[in-house]
């Protein structure tokens, strides 16, 4: 129960935060061009993801379990550790934070500079959305799936990035500015960690360690990689004061 | 095909190389000594803050 709750969790927060940063490409796009070609070029990007998901997702449940933990565990773990080590660095000020107003105002100078769309479809507009969308969304499809097949359950994970999907898109919607006061950096931290503890717990896993306690010791492996990296963030600022 | 490769490392492993190596390593060490017959579940978890201890102070002195 404990860790289907945290795999919901981790894949909304993980997906919601890829979407904030696709949402706000989009709604640059769709203010400054008209909408038709944004909502086009998202709509194909997420077609071509949807196919991926499906095609990939039931060949990774065909893989042995322990095997599945051991690689996917170890790329999660990588994966988190990246999230983790650049939401430290920029919690302790070493790197700048992510400023969705400042990408919005970049994105609308670049749309604005890119010149009059020729022809019924702009095409400038509709290739941009659809390359944002599916980088980001290749992001969260990686998420789903190694969080979903680990755990034992796509569906739930699936529906952490819905559940996210239908958060992000209504205050886009609701908005129509960019979501600059979605706590972006304390999100990507909260997504960093909880990451690193799901690739910790799979690895050990499938490395063939029994963890004292079994799948309570997911929730004890978050709560302790978010004290050690709130920690770092401290030690990492005194050292740079 | 190499810089497909090269993508795809780059979206698992970002720019810290080296972290990452030691991660896979520790993984590697775990899954070896547990078939040796030693419950050896907490050497992952004390080996990754300490890297990513030594990297975000590199990355901090850089």
């Amino acid at each position: 129960m404990t860790g289907d709750v945290l795999l919901v969790l981790g894949s909304a927060l993980a997906s919601g935060v890829e979407m904030v940063e696709a949402a706000t490409i989009v709604l640059a796009l769709g203010m400054s061009r008209g909408w038709r070609a944004p909502l086009l070029g998202s709509g194909a990007a997420l077609g071509v993801l949807a196919v991926a998901t499906v095609a990939v997702g039931p060949a990774l449940e065909q893989i042995p379990i322990d095997a599945l933990r051991l690689v996917v565990g170890t790329l999660v773990l990588l994966f988190g550790l990246q999230w983790l080590r650049k939401a430290i660095l920029r919690e302790a000020g070493v790197l700048s934070k992510h400023d969705e107003e400042a990408a919005f105002a970049h994105e609308v100078a670049r749309a604005r500079e890119a010149g009059r769309a020729r022809g019924s479809l702009d095409r400038y507009a509709w290739t941009l959305s659809f390359k944002t969308v599916l980088l980001e969304g290749l992001e969260v499809v990686f998420i789903v799936l190694t969080l979903g097949v680990n755990q034992g359950s796509i569906p739930l994970a699936a529906a952490g990035a819905v559940i996210a999907a239908v958060v992000v898109g209504a205050a886009a919607v609701l908005v129509r500015r960019p979501l600059s006061r979605v706590p972006e950096n304390a999100l990507k931290f909260g997504v960093g960690v909880m990451l690193t503890a799901f690739g910790t717990f799979w690895a050990v896993e499938g490395a063939g360690a029994e963890w004292p306690g079994g799948d309570a010791m997911l929730l004890a492996l978050v709560a302790i990689t978010a004290w050690w990296s709130l920690l770092f963030v401290r030690v990492v600022r005194v050292r740079t004061a | 095909m190499r810089r497909a490769l090269s993508g795809v490392v780059d979206f698992v492993v970002g720019d810290d190389v080296w972290t990452a190596v030691v991660v896979v390593l520790t993984v590697a060490a775990t899954a070896a000594v547990v078939q040796a017959g030693f419950p050896v579940w907490w050497l992952l978890p004390v080996v990754v803050p300490v890297a990513v201890l030594k990297s975000v102070k590199r990355a901090a002195r850089a």
